[in-house]
């Protein structure tokens, strides 16, 4: 009996549905939006009717405009990343001679007097100790530089300019505008990258925004490709234009970034993330003196000690690992010893060798430590007397002695050109994919952005080192 | 080591077109192989349903050969699965005729209404290129369950229409009226309402999204003759071939409710011009729509062109005192009119 009423209503309801048709919410919203606007125009005053500062029109002109935008851009882009490598030189070289040379001796000298066993205080001091000061040493300042004046930039209100200068590009390879921010936040630090793309609403372009980050040369791989440039690059012109050669090999090397990093968005928006942008609108704020001291301070709380953390989390075992890999002898030969050979003929294969390979591997936790893993290594297979034993990394002051034991571990200018490449396109570090899982909450994702990078790297390494060896030999 | 460059680079080259092969988008074999591999004969018996529900709609009796060539499988196939669609009270034959039963029709307009509502899904939900909704929704009818059809339904606030204008079935089997008429059949200067532009074949629906023709504009017709037709609207004067006119649906309307035709894309917009928002198009959907209303795209909003980026078509708009940044498509769904000064 109760029901016919209803039904009757239900009825009723379904007929008008059809009546009114689809747009009928559409239209109440946007009739409420305007009748709002409205109101809001009749009772309220403003200053400036609608319009903008002058001071913003004239900025906005000059740094989106055809002539001045792009070089100012690069011009901004170079001064950050100069300020922070060269500010980072002398925090860094302190921090390694209080990790190194005063802390390291002393727990040296400590286990010693406790009669702790060599292979614990090896494994403990030289493996893990090590690694978890080495990563402190070369990855804090810079991050310490470069994310508050990152922070500075966005806070003043440039980095959406940046967007909208480069949306083109963007919108060709399939991307969303803002993923020129998290790119350029990926020169400081990839797994902050991955957080950052958090700004970018459309899950598709999220998803390529946070596959392709690591095509950004992150603050811990700048040291590796500065060092080898200068090493290698540059010692092949005269003297004079050395510093010039290798300066332009890194900028190069971080510009071939870049253009990876539009090809693999475009060729996953091609493929397995096909389909086109949804939403692009970007507000372009009104600048505003940055709050230095706030932004600062939180630069350094929200970015820079979280990654930190995550990296001397990953560290540890990885300074274990190469501790344990070069004093494990199986067979009359270390661990790493036989892992290098086993890798000697693919590392040939693309121009760089089983201990530049295995270094990677080991190093996967942070890349601040491939250089001294390498150094350590090839001493290791060459004997070549330099550094303090197995398992313990080191770099050296001078140049040209590192030079020397690389040419000794078989290294040639090939071998520089496509370690170089190959900083720049392998996987990323740990930090990094725990990140991407965290922020992905996806096996595959994760996975794609590991391997893409790396496949990337072995096929052009490949190709350069064949190309090398017909045509230069 | 002793191994020769150009051999190393021969194998490369070569295994990197075997992959290529296999793995292309679409017409590589693997998914080629992986597509059929799935196939149960339920796509094809689906299909052949719709495909008749669609000949029976524009009055068209469906037989064997007609089905062959559209469908392009193989005829031995196709006889053995219509014997076992007529089986089981899907379809009668009639000598050569085939005809649906009610139960057929039925089946036909569930399929027809999970492919509608994908699309809608699609248009509303994620950022695929309209280009994409057919061929996505095309398997997808295939997938979900009628209970999945009525939840995605419900969701969605039980569409009406689907994002090309065509009615979506209900529950029950009833479609909304459908009383549009083709554009290459108006005569000069009707006036009008594009209601539905259809998706298939492809390249000709491609033509139409090349011309960056969208749904709910109001056009006139300027000229009809037998080589082309041309209709202004929103600003601007549209040539098209009758064969892609015929794919485009109008609904026929009063002079009074052709509105001011001044108002035009705000992709048109010249810099120090000054105009007022008259409406954003339909072809604007979902979380995109409500940003623009968000950041105050609303009827009467005064706008203005603010930057243009150093390449391509992205500008910034002044809009309520803000600089909002638009790609070119985007602002040319926005419909602005001149402000008289």
């Amino acid at each position: 009996m109760e029901k016919e009423p209803i039904d009757k209503i239900l009825d009723l309801a379904e007929d008008l549905r059809w009546k009114i048709g689809d747009d009928f919410h559409d239209e109440l919203t946007e009739g409420i939006y305007a009748d709002a606007a409205e109101i809001v125009g009749d009772v309220t005053r403003s200053e400036n009717s609608g319009g903008r500062s002058r001071l913003d029109t004239k900025i906005d002109r000059i740094v989106t405009s055809k002539t001045w935008g792009f070089p100012i851009m690069f011009l901004i882009l170079a001064i950050v990343l100069w300020i922070t490598i060269v500010g980072a030189n002398y925090p860094s070289s302190m921090l390694s001679d209080l990790f190194l040379n005063t802390i390291r001796p002393f727990l040296k000298d400590l286990a010693v007097q406790i009669n702790m066993p060599w292979w614990l205080s090896g494994f403990l001091i030289d493996g893990v100790y090590m690694a978890v000061a080495w990563v402190i040493a070369v990855m804090l300042p810079p991050m310490a530089i470069f994310f508050p004046l990152f922070t500075l930039l966005e806070d003043f209100g440039y980095l959406p300019r940046v967007a909208f200068n480069l949306d083109y590009l963007f919108k060709k390879s399939g991307a969303h505008g803002k993923q020129a921010l998290t790119m350029s936040m990926g020169f400081g630090c990839n797994a902050a990258g991955v957080v950052a793309t958090r700004i970018i609403d459309s899950p598709r372009e999220r998803l390529i925004a946070i596959i392709t980050n690591n095509f950004s040369l992150c603050n811990g791989r700048w040291p590796t490709q500065i060092l080898i440039a200068t090493v290698f690059l540059g010692a092949v012109v005269p003297q004079y234009l050395s510093g010039i050669v290798a300066v332009s090999a890194v900028i190069g090397i971080a510009v071939l970034g870049i253009a990876f990093m539009f090809f693999s968005s475009w060729l996953l928006s091609k493929t397995v993330l096909k389909g086109e942008v949804s939403t692009f609108n970007l507000e372009l704020p009104p600048y505003r003196p940055p709050r230095f001291w706030k932004t600062i301070y939180t630069s350094i709380i929200d970015r820079t000690l979280i990654v930190l953390w995550r990296a001397i989390v990953f560290a540890a075992p990885a300074g274990a690992a190469i501790w344990l890999i070069s004093n494990i002898d199986v067979g009359g030969q270390s661990i790493a010893g036989w892992m290098i050979d086993f890798f000697d003929p693919l590392g040939f294969l693309i121009g760089l060798n089983g201990v530049i390979l295995l270094a990677y591997i080991v190093a996967i936790p942070a890349n601040e430590i491939v250089i001294p893993t390498i150094l350590m290594l090839t001493v290791m297979v060459t004997g070549v007397a330099a550094g303090e034993g197995a398992g313990v990394m080191f770099e050296l002051d001078s140049a040209n002695e590192t030079a020397e034991i690389l040419r000794a571990g078989g290294w040639t200018l090939l071998t520089a050109i496509n370690l170089m490449l190959f900083s720049l396109l392998h996987n990323p570090c740990s930090t990094t994919i725990y990140t991407i899982y965290k922020e992905t909450q996806s096996v595959k994702w994760t996975s794609i952005a590991t391997l893409l990078p790396l496949i990337l790297g072995f096929i052009v390494t490949f190709l350069v080192a064949q190309i090398w060896r017909i045509f230069i030999g | 080591m002793n191994y020769n460059p150009v051999t190393a680079l021969a194998i490369f080259g070569i295994l990197s077109v075997f992959l290529f092969l296999i793995f292309r988008p679409e017409k590589g074999g693997f998914w080629k192989w992986k597509k059929t591999s799935k196939d149960g004969g339920k796509t094809l018996i689906e299909d052949i349903l719709k495909q008749m529900f669609h000949m029976e709609e524009s009055g068209k009796i469906a037989d064997i050969h007609m089905l062959r060539d559209t469908l392009k499988v193989n005829e031995g196939k196709l006889v053995y699965i219509i014997s076992r669609m007529a089986a089981n009270d899907l379809l009668n034959i009639e000598r050569d005729r085939l005809i649906l039963t009610k139960s057929g029709k039925e089946y036909a307009l569930s399929i027809i209404r999970t492919h509608r509502l994908w699309e809608k899904y699609l248009a509303e939900k994620t950022g695929y290129d309209q280009r994409e909704w057919h061929q996505r929704a095309e398997q997808m009818e295939h997938l979900l369950s009628r209970e999945e059809t009525e939840n995605l339904a419900e969701k969605l606030g039980n569409p009406i229409y689907d994002p090309h204008g065509d009615p979506i079935p209900t529950s029950k089997g009833e479609t909304a009226d459908f009383n549009g008429v083709s554009l290459s059949r108006l005569p000069k200067g009707t006036k009008g309402r594009i209601i539905h532009l259809e998706d298939e074949p492809p390249h000709i629906y491609e033509q139409i999204l090349k011309r960056n023709i969208t749904i709910d504009s109001l056009i006139r017709v300027e000229e009809n003759g037998k080589n082309r037709i041309v209709f202004y609207s929103e600003g601007e004067y549209f040539t098209l071939s009758p064969a892609v006119a015929e794919n485009i649906t109008v609904l026929v309307i009063k002079d009074d409710d052709f509105k001011d035709p001044g108002s035009f894309r705000l992709s048109r917009l010249k810099d120090k011009e000054r105009a007022k928002v008259v409406s954003i198009s339909k072809e604007m959907r979902g979380e995109s729509r409500r940003r623009l209303l968000d950041l105050g795209f609303v009827k009467g909003t005064p706008i203005r062109v603010d930057l243009k980026s150093p390449i391509g078509n992205t500008k910034a708009y002044l809009v309520k005192g803000t600089s909002i940044a638009l790609r070119e498509d985007q602002a040319s769904k926005i419909l602005v009119k001149k402000e008289k000064i």
